[in-house]
């Protein structure tokens, strides 16, 4: 038996009906996105079972075009009388849209229908109440094994959906996922000794060994937030810091991608132009990659917004830049082709962005680079996560290193708080990266890094100055 | 609305448990010009009824787009099958939520059907507008944007024990960028406002022109400007500065879930968490400013709002409740429960957030400071249960003997909640409620805002060491 057949028919009857109402509305060309979703959420707060919820339903967006000028308009009923509303307000706004010469809806790619991969489980899907609670309690109970550890959020979530898109030009994608995922905010609490709270999330396409991994990361993280209450005094200086994975992703990696994107680069607003492609920006031992197939990540897609196919892509290679991130009008206005880099679902038009990023690794386990950097500097800091800001355009980022780890001579010594960093993405990634890691960590089941270490970068701490 | 209000009533009443249905629908519209060229232009509706049951202590909730009797009687049933799955489970389960006195009636804010009835096409020629007038401002001017975004909300909250409140409002946001270049530096400098009610309140402290000159001034000057040197400094933060600290620092600390986590705040009512100069409140309406970014009359469990005073002459007065927290402190719900979407349930958020104001003048904090920063445009914040704050700032002034001096690049300020606002020494009777275009993200955003006076403080600069 077919699972979601019937809510199929209706997405698909009603993005046919969207799309026939557009052109007869006037316009030459549109494309429709449409997605029908149910989910099952079980949460915990403080400590405790808070709430189970349900939620299910459609939305459709439609982008119309006609002549240079474009029009948007959403809805989340698939009802007759909405979607012909939608219709005329796409229109309606196209009419008052100035035009702009790389505004078109992609053409229609005569590819397999084969994915290369699956989204899919009907184990998932069919999965009952009272299992997904037997679940959640795994969750609970490793959460409050410790009455340490504050477990202030927390949920398990059975998601399955349907993600369609349809144009004027033939495109007909539909692609039909479930997935399980669960997530865990936290911090610890002993005496007077509170440590920054801190958060996981993670992500499986199919039921098998759910529980397993439920109880596993809920016990890794619950003991990694238990490690901080060991905190000391930070130092203020100007040298070698440590990046873990998540901090790579979320600092270094996240500064990069408004300059990747195709479009920044057609208006000029990224760094780089499209001669650049070919040229050496970066650090040699930086190599960058969008791996969207990988099934069982946050990012996985095998088709872009605009219904084009993905790819597993090198973007930076040993510091060379290879390709940046293109949807249709990025391709259209840069005289290229699109990469499948087109972003988003039914609520807002196609944007451009990475899939999933990945850092490949250096040579060297951690332990060697840390007692190697001994030699040179015998203290440092290692930033977890980050609370902060990287300015888009120059690449500074300047902020808090949550739970920070304090090295003292190829160890971690302690925590530290109130900690801040700053220094500018592109210096660390060109002249003062020092060493990447052997070992990778795939970070809430989507990005993956080594942890990076790089010089020059400025540390702030409330106590006393040297390292 | 009204027969939509008896429908859900009659669902609700149906329920042998408390139960709340809330109908939420939003029409928003999105803006955006770049270059020259339109960027975006869309609108998008998105509407439906969240169903929530209190059974045997344990909360079940449902939603659905479909807002017929058949689709909200399973709706209701399936919130009742989710909380009787957990309520075995639950330790600590919730009593029967208190009586309080609950909205009935209709609740409008002004400006809904001005803006309402304003054409898109009035709207999109002010936004090409101020980009055009942007980038042609400065030769150095490299880029510019400029975005407008709008939000109708209509709202119904119908409770078993008595609420039936039906609300209307509008809000807006209009924000201009100038990226500016010379030499292989570049720079961006923005302004942005963010109101409750129709289009005129956009531009009633500000002009457009005048957000717009202010922008490119701002690139062009920090595409000179030097990196700041960091260590613990003396400094004057301004209103949108003040509201980034209460909400962040103070506000989130408050909020009675996470004081039950075990935040700062816990254990604090009733004794000095800052200094004598400090009252900060959250409000549903500022009377001071009532069209600010975050106004609310009734929330989203069917309380009247209230200005509650959180910490008044620098003792903890209050926590921000829902009707669940409130209950369990024997208190009065502040009326914080509030939904982003009608598939969300109601969390715990602030409203507008602000620091009262005092009787100096700000030209005088400034002349009484010796060596220290004044601290403005803020670019965003965090903070955590310990107090730890996190906030950016793009401009970032020297004042060295009462007097402004250098400008530097942005920069992050970090300290400790509590531990700065108890070095407050000086706060200004200027005020100015001014993160109205800004969102809060607890799980789900929220539109809110904050502001308050010039403050005087210390905390950390994360800036460049030598």
């Amino acid at each position: 038996m077919e699972r979601l057949k019937k809510e199929r028919q209706t997405l698909e009857t009603a993005a046919s009906k969207l799309l026939s109402a557009a052109l007869k509305a006037g316009a030459e060309a549109a494309e429709v996105c449409a997605t029908y979703g149910v989910q099952t959420k079980m949460a915990l707060e403080k400590q405790d079972f808070h709430l189970a919820s349900t939620d299910d339903g459609y939305n459709l967006g439609l982008r119309v075009v006609t002549g240079g000028k474009q029009g948007f308009s959403s809805t989340n009923s698939a009802e007759a009388a909405d979607l012909k509303e939608v219709a005329s307000k796409a229109v309606e706004i196209l009419q008052f849209s100035p035009e702009n010469p790389y505004v078109a809806i992609a053409p229609s790619e005569n590819v397999s229908k084969e994915t290369p991969g699956v989204l899919w489980d009907d184990a998932l899907f069919d999965l009952s109440l009272q299992t997904q609670k037997d679940w959640t309690k795994v969750m609970a109970d490793e959460g409050t094994r410790d009455p340490r550890f504050r477990l202030n959020d927390g949920a398990v979530s059975i998601s399955a959906g349907l993600y369609l898109i349809l144009n004027s030009h033939g495109t007909h994608k539909l692609e039909k996922e479930t997935s399980l995922s669960w997530s865990v905010m936290g911090m610890g609490v002993d005496g007077d000794k509170i440590t920054s709270f801190d958060y996981f999330s993670q992500l499986m396409r199919s039921a098998q060994g759910a529980p397993d991994k439920i109880s596993t990361t809920t016990r890794k993280f619950r003991d990694f937030i238990l490690s901080t209450l060991k905190s000391g005094p930070a130092k203020s200086y100007k040298g070698l810091v440590a990046f873990s994975p998540r901090a790579v992703l979320d600092i270094l990696v996240s500064g990069l991608n408004g300059h990747l994107n195709g479009r920044s680069v057609a208006e000029g607003t990224s760094r780089w132009k499209i001669g650049d492609l070919g040229t050496s920006k970066f650090n040699p031992l930086f190599t960058l990659r969008d791996l969207p197939w990988f099934t069982d990540r946050f990012g996985s897609a095998f088709f872009d917004r605009e219904g084009t196919p993905t790819a597993d892509r090198t973007i930076i290679h040993q510091g060379r830049l290879e390709s940046f991130f293109l949807d249709h009008y990025a391709a259209k206005a840069l005289k290229s082709t699109s990469t499948g880099h087109a972003l988003g679902g039914p609520t807002t038009p196609p944007s451009v962005g990475a899939h999933c990023l990945c850092v490949s690794p250096g040579d060297e386990p951690l332990v060697s680079i840390t007692r190697k950097i001994t030699h040179s500097q015998k203290e440092f800091l290692l930033v977890h996560r980050f609370s902060g800001q990287v300015d888009p355009i120059t690449g500074d980022f300047s902020g808090v290193a949550k739970g920070g780890e304090w090295w003292f001579s190829g160890e971690r010594a302690y925590f530290v708080s109130e900690t801040l960093i700053s220094g500018n993405i592109f210096d660390v990634l060109g002249d003062q990266l020092y060493a990447l890691s052997k070992e990778t960590e795939v970070v809430d089941s989507h990005g993956e890094s080594p942890t990076l270490i790089a010089d020059g970068v400025s540390v702030t701490a409330p106590g006393p100055k040297t390292v | 609305m009204k027969a939509l209000a008896d429908r859900l009533e009659k669902v609700i009443h149906s329920s042998p448990y408390w139960a709340e249905a809330r109908y939420h629908r939003r029409k928003s519209q999105l803006l955006q010009v770049q270059k020259g060229l339109v960027k975006q232009v869309k609108s998008s509706t998105n509407g439906g009824v969240g169903i929530r049951v209190l059974v045997e202590g344990a909360w079940g909730f449902s939603s659905t787009s479909d807002v017929s009797i058949k689709s909200l009687e399973k709706a209701l049933k399936n919130a009742i099958d989710c909380a009787k799955s957990i309520s075995a489970l639950k330790k600590a389960t919730v009593k029967a939520l208190p009586s309080v006195k609950l909205a009935v009636g209709e609740f409008v804010l002004d400006g809904y059907e001005a803006l309402e009835k304003m054409s898109l096409e009035q709207k999109l020629s002010v936004v090409l507008r101020a980009e055009a007038e942007t980038r042609r401002r400065s030769s150095s001017v490299h880029s510019a944007s400029c975005a407008y975004n709008e939000m109708f909300e209509d709202k119904i909250v119908v409770t078993t024990d008595g609420a039936k409140a039906l609300s209307k409002l509008a809000r807006n946001e209009f924000k201009i960028s100038a990226v500016a270049s010379d030499s292989g530096e570049m720079a961006e400098g923005r302004h942005s406002v963010g109101k409750t009610g129709a289009w005129e309140c956009l531009f009633n402290q500000e002009s457009m022109e005048s957000m717009s000159e202010d922008a490119v001034k701002l690139a062009v000057d920090l595409l000179k400007a030097p990196r700041i040197p960091g260590g613990l400094s003396t400094l004057i933060l301004s209103p949108a500065m003040v509201g980034i600290l209460s909400h962040e620092a103070i506000g989130h600390t408050v909020e009675a879930d996470f004081v039950l986590s075990g935040s700062v705040a816990a254990g604090k009512l009733g004794k000095k968490v800052a200094s004598p100069l400090v009252t900060l409140f959250d409000s549903g309406v500022v009377e001071a400013s009532k069209d600010a970014g975050g106004a609310l009359l009734v929330d989203d469990e069917g309380v009247q709002t209230q200005a509650t005073m959180i910490i008044k002459d620098g003792i903890l007065n209050s926590y921000l409740h829902n009707r669940e927290s409130a209950a369990l402190y024997g208190v009065e719900p502040t009326g914080n429960a509030r939904a982003w979407l009608y598939q969300d349930e109601p969390l715990i958020r602030m409203r507008n957030t602000f620091i009262a104001p005092g009787t100096q003048s700000i030209d005088e904090i400034i002349s009484q400071t010796k060596d220290g920063y004044l601290v403005d445009c803020p670019l965003g914040g965090q903070a955590d249960a310990t107090g730890e704050f996190m906030f950016g700032a793009q401009k970032v002034t020297r004042i060295e003997n009462g007097k402004l001096t250098k400008l530097y690049r942005g920069a992050t300020i970090s300290g400790q909640a509590f531990e700065v606002l108890s070095t407050v020494d000086a706060v200004s009777r200027e005020f100015k409620m001014d993160l109205g275009s800004g969102y809060c993200g607890k799980g789900q955003p929220a539109k809110v805002d904050a502001g308050g006076p010039f403050l005087r403080c210390k905390a950390v600069i994360g800036g460049i060491q030598s």
